[in-house]
C-alpha cells in the first residue's frame, strides 16, 4: 500500500507545491550536504575563480597526519565530552525539574516560562551574561571562588573552559526538555500513582517504575536529538571562548576556523576542501553514535 | 497584561510568605507535608539560577565606569543611565533587531510552508513511494555540517552577502518539520478529504483552508522550533553576511563585545538593550511559545 486513492479533481497542484518544497530543501540543504562529500576530495578555496583540483584522499590523509592529529584528536575528544555530558546531565536534570514543576505548586506556569526564557534571548545575550558572571577579575563567581582562596580564569582556564561551556549550554537549552517532559508527565494517568501508593511505593520507586517508563518515548526522542544536535553545536563555544581556543575546540568550530580563516596557526588555513573533510569525519561520528544510542534506547524501551 | 505584571513580583520572591502559607494550608488538609517545603526550596534554587544572571546584568548596566571599578559586584546605589545612551548611539541595535526579526520570520515561514506541502501528501500516501519520502524526511535530520558548501553555493548563485540567500539557507533547515506535520495529519480523518473533494474543493484550497487550521498546533510547533534555530544562529550569519549592516542581532552584539572588551557597564547595557524587548515580548508570548513547542508533538 504505497498509494491511496486521490480524492481531489487534479493532481497537478499537489505536485507543484510538493516540487516547490523539494526544490527549496534540495538546493539549499541537500545539494550542500552531498557537496561536502564531493569537495572533501578537492583543494577548493574560499576565494572564487581559483582553479579547483581533484586531490583524492589527500585531505583525509592530512586530517590524520602528524601535523594535524593532535589538533583533531583534541577536537574530537572535546566534541564527545561536550555532547555526552551535556545531553546526559541535561536529560537527568530536566526530568528532575519537570517532576518538581509537576507537583501541586503555585505559579508553576511561571516557573516553566522562566526556565524556557533563554531560548528567546539568543546565544550572544546568554554568552555575554555568563561572561559577566564568570568575569575572572570582577565577577560574582570570582568572589565565590575567592572565599575558597582560589582565583581561576574561568573561560580562560584550560581545565575549566569546556565544563563551563557545557554548564551554560545546559542552562540555556534545558527549558525545551523540561517543557517536553512536563507535557509527557501530564499524560500519565493519575490512577497509576494511586495504585503505586496503595502498594506502598516510595517516591523514588514511583519515579523509577511509573514515571520513567511512561515517559520512555519522549526520553528516547529527546536523548537522540540532544546528542545529534550537541555533537554539531558550536554557537555557544564560539561566543564564550572564540573559535581557536584549544580547550573548547569542537569539530564544528574546527570546520569553521579551517574553512573561513579563523585559524592562522594551521598551514592549510582557508582550504575549504580540508574543512569539508572534517565535516565528513564529524558526520561519520554523529551517525555511528546516533545509531548506537537509538539501538540501545529502543532495546531499553522494549524491556520496560 | 495586568495578570502578568501581578505575577512578576511573586517570581522574584519565591521565598518566605508563599512557603509559609503553603505549609499552613498543607497542615490543614493533610497532617504533615515536609515535601512541599522541600519542593518550594528546590524551585527557589532553580529560579535564582535563572533570574540572578539577568538581575546582575541590569545591576552592572546601571553602573558608571567609576562605580564599576570601585565595586564591581555591589548592588547599585545611584543608577547611572549613561551606559544605555552610549550603547544605543554606538551599537545600532534597533536595526540589528529588525534584521533578526525579518530573517527569523521569513525563514521560519518558508520552512513551515515547505514542511506542510511535503508532510501532508506523504502522510496521506497521495504520492508514489510515500515510504521512501518518509525515510527521506528522517535523513534530513542527519545531514553533515554543510557551512562550507552553503557558502560556496551562495557564492556561485550570486546570493552571497544577500538577505534572500541567508533566509533561503535558514529556511531549508526544516529539521523535524515534515515529520511532525506528517504525524499530526495522520490524526485527521481521511473522510474529511473525501467529503471536501465531493463538495468541489480543490487540493490547494483544502490544504490551506481546512488542513492548516486543523493542524495549527503542529504548525505552531514547527514554526517555533525553526524560529528558535534561526534566531540563535551566529555562525552562518558570520559566513554568509559579511556586510555588518545586514547582521542579525546575535552577530551585531557579538561585534560590539569585540570592540568594547572589558567595558562591562557598557557591554551590560548593550546586552540589556537587546534582551529587554525580547523579555517583554516573551512575557506576552510565552504561553503560545512554551505551549507551542509540544502542542504538535503530542498527537504526532
Amino acid at each position: 500500500m504505497t498509494q491511496t486513492t486521490f480524492p481531489f479533481p487534479r493532481r497537478s497542484p499537489m505536485r507543484l507545491t510538493f516540487a516547490f518544497g523539494l526544490l527549496v530543501i534540495g538546493v539549499f540543504a541537500l545539494v550542500p550536504a552531498v557537496g561536502v562529500l564531493v569537495i572533501s576530495f578537492t583543494d577548493i578555496r574560499g576565494l572564487p575563480y581559483l582553479p579547483v583540483n581533484w586531490i583524492g584522499f589527500q585531505n583525509y590523509i592530512s586530517f590524520f597526519s602528524a601535523a594535524h592529529l593532535d589538533y583533531n584528536l583534541n577536537a574530537m575528544r572535546n566534541t564527545l565530552v561536550y555532547a555526552i555530558v551535556s545531553t546526559v546531565v541535561q536529560i537527568a536534570l530536566a526530568l528532575g525539574i519537570a517532576v518538581l514543576f509537576n507537583q501541586k505548586l503555585k505559579g508553576r506556569t511561571v516557573y516553566r516560562a522562566i526556565v524556557f526564557m533563554p531560548t528567546v534571548l539568543g546565544v550572544t545575550v546568554i554568552g555575554l551574561v555568563w561572561s559577566l558572571i564568570f568575569n575572572p577579575s570582577a565577577g560574582p563567581a570570582a568572589t565565590i571562588w575567592g572565599w575558597f582562596g582560589v582565583s581561576p580564569a574561568f573561560f580562560g582556564d584550560q581545565h575549566m573552559a569546556l565544563g563551563l561551556v557545557i554548564f551554560v549550554q545546559i542552562w540555556s537549552s534545558i527549558g525545551i526538555s523540561i517543557v517536553i517532559f512536563l507535557a509527557g508527565l501530564q499524560g500519565i494517568p493519575e490512577d497509576l500513582y494511586e495504585s503505586a501508593d496503595i502498594d506502598g511505593a516510595s517516591g523514588w520507586q514511583k519515579l523509577r517504575l511509573v514515571t520513567v517508563p511512561m515517559l520512555a518515548p519522549s526520553i528516547t526522542a529527546t536523548v537522540l536529538l540532544g546528542i545529534v544536535s550537541s555533537l554539531q553545536s558550536y554557537q555557544l563555544a564560539y561566543v564564550l571562548t572564540g573559535p581557536n581556543n584549544s580547550a573548547t575546540q569542537l569539530l564544528s568550530l574546527a570546520i569553521f576556523s579551517q574553512g573561513f580563516g579563523g585559524s592562522s596557526s594551521s598551514g592549510t588555513a582557508q582550504s575549504q576542501g580540508y574543512a569539508a573533510s572534517i565535516s565528513m569525519v564529524q558526520f561519520v561520528i554523529v551517525g555511528v553514535i546516533a545509531l548506537a544510542v537509538l539501538a540501545y534506547l529502543r532495546k531499553k524501551e522494549a524491556r520496560l | 497584561m495586568t495578570r502578568l505584571a501581578a505575577e512578576a513580583p511573586t517570581v522574584a520572591t519565591p521565598g518566605e510568605e508563599r512557603v509559609a502559607s503553603e505549609t499552613k494550608l498543607a497542615h490543614r488538609r493533610r497532617p504533615l507535608r515536609p515535601s512541599t517545603v522541600t519542593n518550594y526550596v528546590l524551585v527557589a534554587v532553580v529560579m535564582v539560577l535563572y533570574l540572578f544572571p539577568l538581575l546582575f546584568l541590569l545591576n552592572t548596566a546601571l553602573k558608571s565606569n567609576a562605580a564599576f571599578s570601585a565595586n564591581p559586584i555591589g548592588i547599585v546605589t545611584n543608577p547611572d543611565f549613561g551606559n544605555f545612551a552610549t550603547a544605543w548611539s554606538k551599537g545600532n541595535f534597533g536595526a540589528y533587531i529588525v534584521n533578526s526579526v525579518v530573517y527569523t520570520g521569513f525563514a521560519a515561514l518558508i520552512g513551515t510552508f515547505v514542511s506542510v506541502v511535503l508532510g501532508f501528501p506523504v502522510s496521506r500516501r497521495y504520492l508514489r513511494g510515500s515510504r521512501i519520502w518518509t525515510v527521506f524526511f528522517v535523513i534530513l535530520l542527519f545531514l553533515p555540517n554543510a557551512i562550507i558548501t552553503q557558502f560556496q553555493l551562495l557564492l556561485r548563485l550570486g546570493l552571497y552577502d544577500t538577505q534572500i540567500g541567508y533566509i533561503l539557507i535558514m529556511a531549508a533547515a526544516v529539521g523535524v518539520g515534515p515529520i511532525l506535520i506528517a504525524g499530526f495529519v495522520r490524526s485527521l480523518p481521511v473522510e474529511l478529504d473525501e467529503a471536501a473533494s465531493l463538495d468541489g474543493v480543490g487540493y490547494w484550497r483544502y490544504l490551506f483552508t481546512f488542513v492548516v487550521p486543523l493542524a495549527r498546533p503542529a504548525i505552531a510547533t514547527v514554526f517555533i522550533l525553526q524560529a528558535i534555530g534561526v534566531w540563535n544562529d551566529i555562525i552562518l550569519a558570520t559566513i554568509l553576511l559579511p556586510d555588518s549592516a545586514k547582521s542579525p542581532v546575535t552577530l551585531g552584539l557579538f561585534a560590539f563585545q569585540g570592540t568594547y572588551t572589558s567595558q562591562w557597564g557598557l557591554l551590560a547595557a548593550a546586552t540589556m538593550i537587546v534582551a529587554a524587548p525580547l523579555v517583554v515580548a516573551y512575557v506576552f508570548l510565552q504561553r503560545y511559545l512554551v505551549g507551542g513547542v509540544v502542542g504538535g508533538a503530542v498527537k504526532g
